[in-house]
């Protein structure tokens, strides 16, 4: 029988279980990033069930609209990781000067330069940096519940394209955000908490970030199409930008050493999705060929200077690239999208189980949690703990962030499952 | 004289000025452009899914084959119109209401479009009501609706709902897909048919519109 390890804090508990040992019970995580987290409504019907102070929540990622999950949620929760964010949200403006704001009826907060306006057609239009002067970048369809990306590529011009264009986004951190993520770190970083930082500037190639909604006239290729087909036909394009891309972004985990030093415990590395519901978005060749030299170059520089855990998030079918992640240096693989092709969880976890952490794979967000009965719910979180718990390397997520519409008490029968598994 | 093999090529390494050129060679040359469809376009794009089946095309790879189809495409169509050309079968196609992803839903439209369907793409964060008159006004053989999002897959069942209520449910198949979409939920929404991806979405729409033909 394993030993299970003595743990006084919920970040020991998690260091525990990061390092493949048994800790005291199931590390959780919810609300620590922006592919771990809960929709502010979900948060919001979360706090009346457990009775907790009613007051608007903060939408503290305004992509996807998370919501805060406070102190008292954690406790309820039973979260063991607290979020470190960068200076700014994926739409350029700080999380600060918070002002109240309805989405479809729930009061919420939202930061001082969450500046939207409403289309014709009753969808709500976001914009970079709040400036309502610049084109708007995202988009929410009218009674829905998350933004997505509009599509800004104004200046493409096939035949002359300039790598430096898609760097644009990517910059040495100035002495304010440096301050910045100093303050926030120390806030976060009590002892209490495993801390979790998405500091941004390593992601290569994600998606959600190609369209550069932060930025107010995005140059280059922003087009989602576009850039997946450039990873095909303009091969060495794409190695110049992420060539740059890692130089920068290692002179600024530098510097931001140099001021946090060990504080946090996980980097959010990056959140490029290499799976798709059956498939992946490349072949393993690509990947090695495209992004593995980037990646290795980031984690070695992480782990030979300091002590934080690489987190990578891949949605899909995406067991195919563990091996390849394990060589580049990335110890933490989520969401572990079990219902994609090739993610058993038993076959994952006896395969990767010693040398990948699972942070997620805990109960299935396309179906189970949103649509299934809390037994099912139930059933799905034991079977999980049973599979991924043993010997450690398990963060306990739901696969990916929990959706608006999910209803309560799926949520809580999640949550009383893992209880009464003794997590 | 136009070189067909080297068009198939073109379609197939996703080469979209060179199948355009090759196409353009074959009009001036009067090639049926009927037979340039069957012969060539259709089996490069059969090849693209079978490469795309065997994982050794992935999305990328279907997307550039697809630009280079329509490129093709888009000079031999008003031809085919001319000639009075019938269509292995006509497709209406969207992403359905609340969602804005549309890079699934064009590789479905593409690969039937590849396989000689005639397709109307609406696009996305498309309205049942949308789709119902369209479905009224252009009579399809089949309704193809997408959704990536877990939060929109049910306006999916909202759609075929006002199929229904507008009496038109008997009159289309209706085809659904996307992540998370499961068989089983295309069953329990009553939809008529449901494919994994865009290659296979080409076998079953066959199967609605041609059953003794179909793959």
């Amino acid at each position: 029988m394993a030993t299970v390890s003595a743990v006084n804090t919920s970040r020991q508990r998690v260091l525990e279980s990061l390092n493949h040992r048994q800790p005291d019970r199931i590390p959780i995580d919810f609300g620590g990033s922006a592919t771990t987290g809960i929709h502010v409504s979900c948060v919001a019907e979360l706090r009346d069930h457990f009775g907790l102070e009613k007051h608007p929540v903060k939408v503290v990622e305004p992509f996807q609209m998370l919501g805060e999950v406070e102190d008292d949620l954690k406790l309820a929760l039973g979260v063991d990781v607290t979020p470190v964010p960068g200076p700014r949200t994926m739409f350029g403006f700080a999380n600060e000067n918070w002002k109240p704001w309805s989405l479809n009826g729930l009061e919420v907060l939202v930061p001082g330069n969450f500046n939207v306006t409403v289309a014709e057609n009753g969808d709500t239009l976001i914009y970079p940096e709040g400036d309502l002067t610049a084109l708007p970048s995202g988009r929410m369809p009218k009674g829905f519940h998350f933004f997505d990306a509009i599509i800004r590529q104004n200046h493409f011009d096939p035949d002359h394209l300039d790598p430096s264009d898609n760097l644009q986004e990517f910059e040495l951190l100035s002495q304010a955000d440096l301050d910045d993520i100093a303050v926030k770190t120390r806030a976060a970083n009590t002892g209490e908490y495993a801390t979790f930082a998405s500091f941004g500037g390593t992601a290569l190639g994600d998606i959600a970030l190609v369209p550069a909604i932060s930025l107010k006239d995005p140059r280059g290729i922003r087009d989602v199409a576009e850039w997946y087909v450039s990873t095909r036909s303009r091969r060495n394009y794409i190695h110049q930008v992420f060539s740059r891309q890692v130089e920068i972004a290692i002179e600024n985990l530098e510097r931001i050493y140099q001021r946090i030093g060990n504080s946090i415990d996980v980097l959010f590395l990056c959140g490029t999705d290499f799976g798709t519901q059956t498939s992946s978005f490349c072949s393993v060749p690509t990947f090695r060929e495209l992004w593995l030299p980037y990646y290795k170059q980031m984690c070695d520089w992480i782990h030979s200077h300091t002590s934080w855990k690489v987190f990578k998030h891949s949605c899909g079918s995406s067991e195919r690239f563990y091996e390849s992640f394990i060589e580049a240096g990335i110890d933490i693989v989520n969401p572990v999208q079990c219902s994609a092709t090739g993610m058993d969880p038993e076959y994952l976890k006896s395969k990767y189980g010693e040398r990948l952490v699972f942070w997620g794979g805990g109960v299935d967000t396309q179906q189970v949690l949103p649509f299934g009965t809390p037994q099912e719910v139930r059933e799905q979180v034991l079977r999980r703990c049973q599979i991924f718990s043993p010997g450690g390397g398990f963060v306990f997520n739901t696969i990916h962030n929990i959706q608006a519409g999910t209803p309560v008490e799926n949520i809580v029968a999640m949550v009383d499952a893992l209880r009464s598994f003794g997590a | 004289m136009a070189d067909l093999k080297k068009l198939y090529d073109a379609v197939l390494n996703g080469d979209a000025k060179t199948a355009v050129a090759v196409t353009q060679e074959a009009i001036a040359e009067k090639l049926d452009p009927a037979v340039l469809i069957s012969d060539t376009m259709i089996p490069a794009m059969a090849e693209v899914g079978r490469l795309y089946e065997c994982e050794e095309y992935f999305v990328p790879e279907l997307l550039l084959a697809a630009r280079a189809m329509k490129g093709s495409l888009a000079l031999l169509r008003p031809l085919l119109a001319a000639s009075g050309t019938k269509p292995t079968g006509k497709v209406v196609i969207g992403t359905v209401k609340g969602d804005l992803h549309d890079i699934g839903k064009n590789l479905v439209a593409s690969m039937l479009e590849g396989g000689g369907f005639e397709v109307t793409d609406l696009g996305a964060d498309v309205s049942p009501d949308k789709f119902v008159s369209t479905v009224r006004e252009m009579k399809p053989d089949l309704l193809c609706l997408s959704a990536l999002l877990t939060v929109t897959a049910p306006s999916m069942r909202v759609t075929i709902e006002a199929l229904k209520q507008a009496g038109l449910r008997e009159s289309v198949k209706v085809m659904v897909g996307g992540a998370p979409v499961t068989p089983e939920f295309a069953r329990e929404i009553g939809a008529d048919g449901y494919s994994e991806n865009a290659s296979q979405a080409v076998v079953t729409a066959r199967q609605f519109c041609h059953p003794d033909k179909a793959a």
